[in-house]
């Protein structure tokens, strides 16, 4: 069989999702006006945190607020779940007519949350520029954003793993919800979606960027600031990288004992 | 021709942790390594010819869907060997996917948000279905179905009966060798059934697919299958021609007596009281053993009597019987047959 063919099935699922997230109009629009509201609130706080110098002076007003709108857009596209169908099939057992398909599940639920994550790209567009009606927001040279982009990419790979392993959960206990809280949390946190890392103190700062969630977010948003310059790239893509192949590791082994599951359960 | 769909004693079991009862129980459980063996299939050993449509019956809990399970590819079985176009599927799970085609009458395969035609050409895709071979069964599925008129409506906007008829296309698009039916007439009125049945027909009669059909509608297996295999508590109860079924209960016969004053208990020598409700009572009789006229003329002589009727067994008061009584205490074939 051909390439094409091999792969034919999986674009045609990302094609769908892409097309079936489009029929949720009012959702989208309420994505892009939940980004503007939060990036207003965020303005002010950090606004009113500067004006009492009640922040490091190290990372001027404009590099915080550029953060956190990039922050922002960045999560248009990172919160979305696309594996969370894995845990829907399994509550409601059409797992097993999934099974009775010739493909590749998690490669299915890899490319339907493509697809969605490609339509809710689309949003970065309109919100970009409502953005900058409220933000003044910094544009690093050419070679900075490609290193961003490279990191970001990585880093949505690290978040795709992560939440594929969280609704393979469902395979054991049918629900997710307690144990997908949790790791929100700790991500919005402990990823630096909201306060930067750097703004953590010593040791703490040097274990949370450590940490996967950093991955996500983090190492994506200092590259783009500035805080890693072109020397620490190696090392910064090689974190990330070593966190994909850690979590792609365990993806394999919690799939094969999640499809032994079905197999010996039955559905 | 070597059959299609071949099984040898096909054995599940399922082994759970045991539960305990109560807070504490639940506490044990927790902990607890103790399993509990439930056997789903014990021993089913058949074979299918390709192209024949079998009914494959039992009540619910017998193993049906078990069985369907292994032969699809996502159970493997305890012990035994299972084969479906030569292919041993659970070893072959997606080998076995290209050759084979499923429809559920209680779950769909169907994209809920899109327009019917999408999920066809979804499933194009997943099959590596030539356009010329897609062209061809679409058109064809889109007017045996009548599909014409809602291919391009989101499915969840679809009736139960469009969408069934949409959930057969899909399942038949890629020319499936094997398809197997799980309740796919439930809930749909007459019509919709005859349609559906009409279809599975027609393509098992043109195209030579063979369909299993499970279901508990046995005016479906009546209307098209010419073999049943009857299963209850995981054990191959019968596997044989319905006709043969009939000829060896078809000597048994019910008179249906209205009775026209209240009797407190009814009981005629020579017939089997079957069922009672208010004044309406159900004699079974074997009509080797009795005729009708003196069973009749029995009732009569005890009883005032509004109204009486006979019938004769259905296919289903078979199957009942056999599950009660289990088939081989069932009576002998007439002489002579």
């Amino acid at each position: 069989m051909t390439l094409g063919a091999l792969l034919a099935p999986y674009l045609a699922f990302a094609g769908k999702a892409f097309s079936r997230e489009a029929t949720y109009r009012m959702e989208v629009f309420t994505n892009v006006g939940s980004l503007i509201v939060r990036l207003y609130l965020m303005k002010t706080v950090w606004t009113a945190l500067y004006a009492q110098n009640a922040a490091p002076t190290d990372v001027p007003l404009h590099a915080i607020l550029t953060y956190t709108a990039i922050a922002l857009l960045m999560s248009l596209v990172l919160e979305i779940d696309g594996t969370r169908a894995i845990r829907d099939h399994v509550r409601e057992g059409t797992i097993a007519t999934d099974l009775m398909k010739p493909i590749s599940l998690p490669l299915y639920f890899f490319s339907d949350g493509l697809g969605q994550t490609l339509l809710h790209a689309t949003l970065i567009v309109p919100a970009l520029a409502v953005s900058l009606l409220l933000v003044h927001i910094d544009l690093p040279a050419p070679p900075v954003l490609a290193a961003f982009a490279l990191s970001f990419a990585l880093g949505y790979l690290v978040n795709f793993l992560l939440n594929f392993l969280m609704n393979c959960v469902a395979f054991w206990t049918l629900e997710t919800f307690a144990i997908q809280l949790m790791v929100r949390w700790a991500s919005d946190l402990l990823s630096g979606q909201i306060i930067p890392l750097i703004f953590f103190p010593g040791l703490f700062q040097t274990a949370l960027l450590a940490l996967p969630f950093a991955a996500i977010y983090s190492t994506p948003l200092l590259i783009y600031l500035g805080d890693i310059p072109p020397s620490g790239y190696a090392a910064a893509f090689a974190l990330q990288a070593g966190w994909l192949l850690a979590f792609a590791a365990l993806a394999v082994v919690v799939w094969r004992a999640a499809q032994r599951r079905v197999v010996v359960q039955g559905g | 021709m070597p059959p299609i769909i071949e099984t040898r004693d096909l054995r599940k079991v399922f082994r759970s942790l045991k539960r305990r009862p109560g807070m504490g129980g639940a506490l044990q459980t927790l902990f607890s390594r103790d399993y509990e063996d439930k056997v789903a299939v014990e021993g089913v050993t058949m074979a299918l010819e390709p192209g024949e449509l079998v009914g494959y019956i039992g009540p619910n809990g017998a193993g049906k869907s078990t069985t369907i399970k292994m032969l699809t590819g996502i159970l493997v079985p305890t012990s035994g060997e299972v084969r479906v176009n030569g292919i041993v599927p659970y070893a072959q799970r997606r080998r076995n996917a290209r050759t084979i085609g499923v429809v559920f009458g209680q779950r769909s395969q169907l994209y809920w948000d899109l327009p019917l035609i999408e999920s066809f050409e979804l499933l194009r895709a997943i099959y590596g279905v030539s356009a010329e071979r897609y062209r061809a069964n679409l058109a064809s599925f889109t007017e045996l179905l009548d599909m014409e008129s809602f291919l391009r409506t989101p499915v969840r906007q679809l009736s139960l009966g469009q969408r069934m008829r949409g959930d057969f296309a899909a399942a038949m698009l890629h020319d499936p060798k094997v398809v197997f039916l799980d309740e796919p007439t439930i809930g749909l009125d007459v019509v919709a059934k005859e349609a559906i049945r009409e279809f599975i027909a027609r393509v098992n009669r043109e195209r030579g697919t063979t369909f299993i059909l499970t279901t508990h509608d046995l005016a479906d297996v009546e209307r098209l299958c010419r073999r049943i295999v009857l299963i209850d508590k995981g054990t191959l109860v019968y596997d044989g021609e319905i006709e043969a079924l009939r000829d060896r209960y078809g000597n048994f016969r019910t008179l249906v007596v209205q009775l026209s004053e209240d009797a407190p208990e009814v009981a005629v020598e020579g017939a089997e009281l079957e069922s009672r409700e208010g004044d309406i009572v159900r004699l079974r009789f074997d009509r080797r053993t009795i005729s009708a006229e003196v069973l009749i003329r029995r009732v009569a002589e005890h009883y005032r009597v509004h109204d009486l009727s006979i019938e004769e067994p259905e296919l289903e008061s078979i199957i009942r019987r056999i599950y009660l009584e289990g088939y081989h205490d069932a009576p002998a074939p007439e002489e002579g047959r």
